[in-house]
């Protein structure tokens, strides 16, 4: 790059900024003037937007009229989801489903009658396990690990030596999840 | 001496501890082997026997412990059959 090349480029650069440096003093000037114009503006915009169905931001809408977009929003969402909620069955895994004594009894009896060594037709609340179903003491543990979990929770060994009967789990998981009818 | 309770924790802390292994195999086998090797030994009268048999019970649960960690670290994909059939609500 030549010397005459640098020069024009520094007077070419020179030159933009100058107007620049003069309309910083009128800025101040025209802000005012601009605050102004904001001011006398917004009635204008709003019949605008009235008439058109134009949306303008900067233009401070009243309560009403932000009641009605949000209302009207809303029940077109309604309408838009009303079917699909209905249809659509939303299982949260977070809670637990409710228990009662009644199913709490019901799905003791199912994980039992599932278990291979005992023998459904023998099954009764208040069979024993060990006289009656047969199962040895082994047996008697992995029933009780069933029964963790089928209900989420442990059942500590002292606890479970005593659960002898299919009555005694369920009495014993009621008490644990505070089901009393 | 170990007692009858000492086993029966020790069966079911085996149990316990062998269904968290990643590895499909491994964890049919170990759970397998547990209850054959308490059934077999359940007739087991000397208690020096029972006692060698109860540490090596403590030994393998410590094992399964060791080698869950690792399964954890080196993981697999999980195989065909262990995938369960996840419902979809369009599927009915």
């Amino acid at each position: 790059m030549s010397f005459t090349q640098i020069a024009r480029s520094c007077s070419r650069l020179a030159a933009t900024l100058a107007p620049r440096r003069v309309a910083s003093g009128i800025l101040i000037q025209s802000q005012a003037s601009r605050m102004m114009h904001r001011i006398a503006v917004p009635s204008m915009t709003s019949q605008l937007s009235q008439k058109f169905g134009v949306r303008s931001y900067s233009a401070k809408s009243t309560i009403e009229d932000i009641k009605f977009r949000v209302l009207k929003v809303v029940s077109a969402y309604d309408k838009e989801c009303r079917g699909r909620w209905q249809t659509q069955l939303v299982r949260r895994y977070s809670a637990k489903p409710p228990l009662s004594l009644k199913l709490i009894n019901e799905r003791v009896l199912l994980v039992l009658k599932l278990y291979d060594k005992i023998d459904p037709s023998k099954l009764n609340v208040e069979s024993h396990f060990i006289n009656d179903l047969g199962l040895d003491s082994l047996d008697h543990v992995e029933v009780i690990m069933a029964m963790e979990d089928e209900f989420g929770f442990e059942i500590p060994d002292s606890d479970a030596e005593k659960l002898l009967k299919p009555a005694d789990i369920i009495k014993y998981v009621a008490d644990k999840e505070d089901v009393y009818e | 001496m170990s007692t009858r309770r000492q086993a029966i924790t020790l069966y079911r802390n085996l149990l316990r501890e062998s269904e968290k292994l990643p590895s499909y195999n491994f964890r049919m086998y170990a759970a397998r082997k547990i209850r054959d090797t308490f059934r077999a030994n359940r007739s087991t009268r000397d208690y020096a026997e029972i006692d060698r048999q109860m540490a090596e019970g403590q030994q393998n649960l410590e094992l399964i412990r060791r080698q869950v960690i690792i399964g954890h670290l080196y993981s697999a994909d999980k195989l065909v059959i262990e995938n369960k059939k996840t419902l979809k609500p369009s599927d009915d």
